[in-house]
């Protein structure tokens, strides 16, 4: 049932790789884009199977694969990875459609992006700790040679600069597992085995902070950020989709199931610590984002920012926070994918980012109107305006969160205001105003331009409208996650 | 048929939403064979449908107690967000005003834009306005009216910055939108905290709670303060009330609906939450001295502008500010009529504006004069909604302010002094306006000024004829005070204040021999009011020095200092690495040795924590109890 999501990607693999010479770059992209489909519809098949009122591993599938390891090939969904094995399948699909039709070295490229979309599917599904690296670290290569074969100008240094921490964050990680594994006696990475024992306070919590370097690097936390802006920038529009869509989702995929569900006594000592560096994501993020004057980079930095908030309401660990989690995942995956994928469109037709040289693009005659209202939509959504999907995931944050944390819940809010800042910054400068003579004659934006960012639109403004298609899935499983005793700093008096 | 009619009564705000989903393919370009009319003339239609439902719906509540429509939406957790409706005669009258103004506004737009090729986007921003605030009329949620603000901040934006590729449109929508999110924000706060203690966002649920609900005077103190930011953005009060100002830039026939109902909307939010603020005498008090402020300053900003549509938008700040204190004051119903009053008349006003503005193709006050002659209609409908602005009887504002009046008569005598300051001063700058627009001599950009076409004469006169009629209305509906039981006092008072106030503005505006009237205060005081109290200036220096800073500030601080350490981390190790080179015997024993202490110093290191006490001591005071 779950694997054809991961083998799928990489039959495909298989296929561009031995299809004859000459591969024509169009005919790749067919083929690939046939793969991402098919992964689609699979998910929606298997979304469909899925019983929403479980909140346990669903599906499950087990091979034994090197036992005296304890590393067996053993896969469940939950409703913690559901929505993100979607928006896997999702993101995927449109990273390849929105792929330069000319690319160089088309084989290798297409080859590269269904090994990333096959391995975050893996990532996602895994239930064994050790398979879970094994595909956390697959993801990574492809991930690295795209950024340094098609990135920017700076390719090489940003690529070298993601592979060295991810690469790091891997083994931090690596070595957490090992580590719980040994202090806890058992031989098994299966989660739920480990989930099951009992591990004292002291043990739990340097497991856990080694944990948090890992994945903290991942989602990023404010100071082990300095990869993601860089890598942004150079990385080709389709990296920048999936990097944000949902990589940075590994991560804090990967704080709520093995940080908090396998140290639950711990998280509670930690999490007015995580809380706190929320605070400082945000307002880092979001004050580095004013300060930008490359539109990448500021939809980066706001990455950064609205990662935050995802820390926040893990921190908070009560039922409705962690939904809330779930949903801040889902709803910065398709804001952030969606602002990438304009950004991508203005840079292939004007040629540059910079918001000092870019004016006037919503004209209707020889501008992006279209492009321009897509703009103001996603940044609009970002900035949690009602009526899409941003407002809805921050107000659950908010609500949960404040009980529990009131002052650093308050102060992640500031940071909503502080997104609006920047993004009217980038509308008004490079959307709003005349078009200059040298913008006049910009090459034409097609439909294939459009379409992607025209479905994400679509679904965050359909899921700002009815956010329980969203939150359905995953309400049981995260309430089963939070711990039982939560920590409340206010009284809440429902009378 | 009306029991459907009320049922299906969450209908009104969603014809609006249909009209400016139906603009879409005209708005962004996809038709273009038929131009852009007839996505303005689906939401002409649009409205009207939303405009007969609402009366229909009106017709069947009128006298009926209020009846509570609950529309589940997101229900998770322990958190219920269901969108709750007040069907009542105030709410849906509210609602029918709403779209009766947006559909003259409508009207009048097809008219005012004619050739302009945004037409289709205009109408589907009006589509979306309409949407927004019949919703907030009818909403019985704080949730659902918190959303609707921010969707009416969001339209607010776009239709300021509807002629985006002029500077000084896009620096106003732009102003527009951070201000009001600003109070927005400290109000989403609010609705946080709220739903925290309150555990519903529901009006009737909160003001029962209110009745039982025991704060700390803290706690009670910053909510209030928080509820009451976000009105004070949306009905531009001190200190967020620049945007309106500035929205000035934008298309008159938005102005219409900016100026009277939508800034009515934050109040009407604000009427809405009074129980709630009454927990706490701050903000009560904090709405009196806001109100107070603005109404007063504004009123002598509002002399000194020579762009006669932000001399009438800071007439609008000043009449709200006389809506923040009677709310302030507790006093919600007089609150209600003076909005009305002020709605209609301030929509008739600036329906007479955007004809000059388009006949003349200026708004300076000193490059027009001389109209009242050529543009007949267009004059009556300003002197009628001038009348009604002001305390003259028998028209609106005159039975609002009365009521306002006998209602603080004794609680508070000196906020009867701040309405008939406020009023004299309106009355001096409408007859001003109405001096340097219609009365003197012709100007080059008056002289050839004819009256203007019967699509935007038609809504103003019609408007004119409402606005002559309200009085009828109030009093179908028993609101006006009976001869026996008027205060004569007041009633002196108030028509002394405008007598004297259109008294002076007539002896120095309408009077021929007073060639510069601008002469009559020293050019420091003329400034000051002109540029607004220098407001910009302590923006300037305040919130956006602090935010540009501190963001200059991370910016640096990340490229710099972490990235810079990033770096020369990585340079460090390159070059460790490569003077290293040099020490390497090529010896596999000592290879060994390393790789030996490595992993024994890991392996003591993982041990250690099994011993574990020394550990959970430090963990322990490490736990942040008190948050």
């Amino acid at each position: 049932m779950l694997s054809p999501l991961i083998w799928a990607p990489f039959l495909g693999v298989v296929l561009i790789g031995l299809y004859p010479q000459p591969l024509q770059p169009s005919r790749a992209r067919q083929l690939a884009l046939a793969i991402a489909t098919l992964t689609l519809f699979w998910s929606i098949y298997v979304a469909t199977q899925f019983n929403i009122g479980q909140s346990g591993f669903q599906m499950q599938e087990s091979l034994p694969w090197i036992e005296r390891l304890g590393l067996t090939y053993q896969l469940g969904v939950d409703g913690l990875s559901m929505p993100l094995m979607l928006m896997n399948s999702l993101l995927t699909w449109i990273a390849i459609y929105s792929s330069d039709a000319q690319i160089s070295r088309p084989r290798l490229y297409y080859i590269l992006v269904l090994v990333l979309g096959g391995a975050v599917a893996g990532a996602f599904l895994a239930q064994n700790l050790l398979l879970f690296f094994l595909f956390y670290e697959v993801e990574l290569i492809p991930l690295y040679l795209i950024i340094a074969i098609w990135g920017g100008s700076r390719r090489g240094y940003a690529a070298t600069k993601f592979l060295i921490y991810t690469a790091f964050s891997g083994v931090v990680i690596l070595a957490a597992f090992f580590g719980l594994s040994f202090l806890g006696g058992s031989s098994s990475f299966d989660y739920e085995v480990l989930r099951s024992q009992v591990l004292p306070l002291s043990s739990q919590l340097i497991l856990l902070i080694t944990l948090l370097v890992g994945f903290g690097i991942k989602i990023p936390i404010v100071p082990l950020h300095t990869w993601l802006p860089d890598a942004h920038v150079e990385a080709p529009t389709p990296a920048s989709v999936l990097l944000a869509g949902v990589l940075l989702k590994l991560g804090t995929y990967g704080l709520l199931r093995f940080g908090l569900g396998l140290f639950p006594d711990a998280w509670q000592v930690l999490s007015p610590w995580l809380a706190w560096l929320a605070v400082v994501s945000v307002l880092y993020g979001s004050l580095a984002a004013i300060a930008q004057t490359d539109m990448k980079k500021t939809v980066a930095y706001s990455s950064v920012g609205h990662m935050g908030y995802i820390l926040l309401a893990s921190a908070a660990a009560t039922p409705l926070s962690l939904l809330g989690a779930v949903a801040q995942m889902v709803s910065h995956g398709l804001i952030s994918a969606l602002l990438f994928l304009l950004v991508g469109v203005v840079y292939s037709k004007t040629g540059t980012r910079d918001i000092n040289a870019l004016q006037g693009l919503l004209n209707p005659e020889r501008g992006m109107p279209l492009i321009g209202s897509l703009m103001v939509a996603g940044a609009m959504a970002s900035a949690g305006i009602p009526g899409m999907v941003g407002f809805i995931a921050e107000f659950i944050v908010y609500r949960s969160s404040f009980p529990v944390f009131p002052i650093p819940t308050l102060l992640c809010m500031v940071g909503t205001g502080l997104t609006a800042v920047y993004f009217l910054i980038l509308i008004n400068r490079t959307f709003f105003g005349r078009l200059p003579e040298t913008l006049a004659n910009l090459p034409r934006v097609r439909w294939q331009d459009r379409l992607p960012s025209a479905i994400v639109t679509v679904l965050i403004i359909a899921l700002g409208l009815q956010p329980s298609w969203m939150l359905r899935w995953s309400e049981a499983t995260t309430t089963a996650l939070a711990p039982i005793v939560a920590r409340v700093a206010w009284e809440v008096s429902v009378k | 048929m009306n029991q459907l009619l009320v049922q299906t009564s969450w209908w009104v705000p969603v014809y609006g939403l249909i009209g400016a989903v139906l603009t879409l393919p005209w708005s962004v370009g996809l038709v273009r064979r038929t131009g852009p009319r007839p996505a303005a003339y689906f939401n002409v239609l649009m409205t009207l449908l939303a405009l007969v439902h609402s009366a229909f719906v009106l017709g069947a509540v009128w006298n009926q107690p209020p009846q509570r429509q609950i529309i589940p939406w997101l229900h998770v957790v322990d958190l219920d967000l269901s969108l709750a409706l007040e069907i009542s005669a105030v709410s849906v009258g509210t609602a029918m005003l709403i779209t009766a103004l947006s559909l003259v506004a409508q009207v009048f737009a097809l008219g005012y834009l004619e050739k302009d090729w945004g037409i289709a986007r205009f109408y589907a921003l009006m589509g979306f306005f309409e949407a927004a605030m019949s919703g907030i009329a009818l909403s019985d949620s704080l949730f659902l009216s918190y959303a609707l603000l921010e969707m009416l901040t969001l339209s607010t934006y776009l239709l300021v910055g509807f002629w985006y590729a002029q500077p000084l449109v896009v620096t106003a929508a732009r102003d527009a939108f951070l201000t009001k999110r600003v109070g927005d924000l400290l109000l989403l706060m609010g609705v946080v905290g709220l739903s925290t203690l309150a555990g519903s966002l529901n009006f009737t649920d909160l003001e029962a709670w209110a009745q039982t609900a025991k704060l700390a005077p803290l706690t009670a103190t910053l909510l209030g303060l928080a509820l009451i930011s976000g009105p004070t953005g949306k009905c531009a009060q001190f200190p967020l009330n620049l945007w309106l100002d500035e929205a000035m830039e934008g298309p008159n026939p938005a102005s219409i609906l900016r100026n009277s109902v939508v800034v009515a909307s934050g109040a009407y939010v604000l009427i809405k939450l009074q129980p709630i603020l009454a927990l706490s005498p701050v903000a009560l008090n904090a709405l009196i001295v806001l109100g107070t402020l603005t109404a007063i300053g504004a009123s002598f900003v509002s002399i000194a502008q020579v762009d006669v549509k932000r001399s009438l938008s800071h007439s609008t700040s000043a009449y709200l500010g006389l809506v923040f204190v009677s709310v302030g004051m507790q006093q919600s119903d007089v609150a209600l009529l003076f909005l009305f009053a002020h709605g209609i008349s301030k929509a008739l006003m600036f329906m007479s504006v955007g004809s000059v503005i388009l006949t003349t193709s200026t708004q300076d006050l000193r490059e027009l004069g001389g109209l009242a002659s050529r543009m007949p209609a267009t004059t009556a409908a300003f002197v009628v909604g001038a009348a009604a602005s002001i305390a003259l009887l028998p028209l609106g504002s005159f039975w609002a302010m009365l009521e306002w009046a006998e209602g603080l008569w004794v609680a508070s005598f000196w906020s009867v002094g701040v309405l008939l300051l406020v009023n004299g001063m309106t009355a001096f700058n409408l007859v001003r306006v109405y001096g340097l627009m219609f009365g003197g001599k012709p100007q080059a950009k008056t002289r050839r000024a004819p009256e203007v076409p019967w699509l935007m004469a038609v809504p103003m006169v019609a408007m004119a004829v409402f606005t002559l009629l309200a009085p009828l209305l109030l009093q179908q509906c028993n609101l006006l005070p009976t001869w026996e039981t008027m205060n004569w006092t007041a009633v002196g008072l108030l028509v002394l204040s405008s007598t004297i106030g259109c008294g002076l503005g007539g002896l120095i505006y309408l009077n021929p021999k007073w060639e510069k009237p601008v002469d009559l205060v020293g050019k420091p005081i003329r400034d000051i009011l002109a540029y607004d109290f220098r407001m910009e200036r302590l923006y300037q220096i305040s919130v956006v020095l602090g935010v540009v800073q501190s963001s200059r500030l991370t910016a640096w601080f990340d490229r710099y200092v972490v990235d810079g350490l990033v770096n020369f981390m990585g340079v460090a190790s390159i070059f460790s690495g490569e003077s290293l080179k040099y020490t390497i015997s090529g010896q596999s024993r000592n290879y060994l040795l390393t790789l030996f202490v490595g992993v024994l110093v890991a392996l003591t290191a993982l041990s250690w924590s099994l011993l574990g006490s020394p550990l959970t001591a430090i963990a322990q005071a490490f736990s942040l109890r008190a948050i």
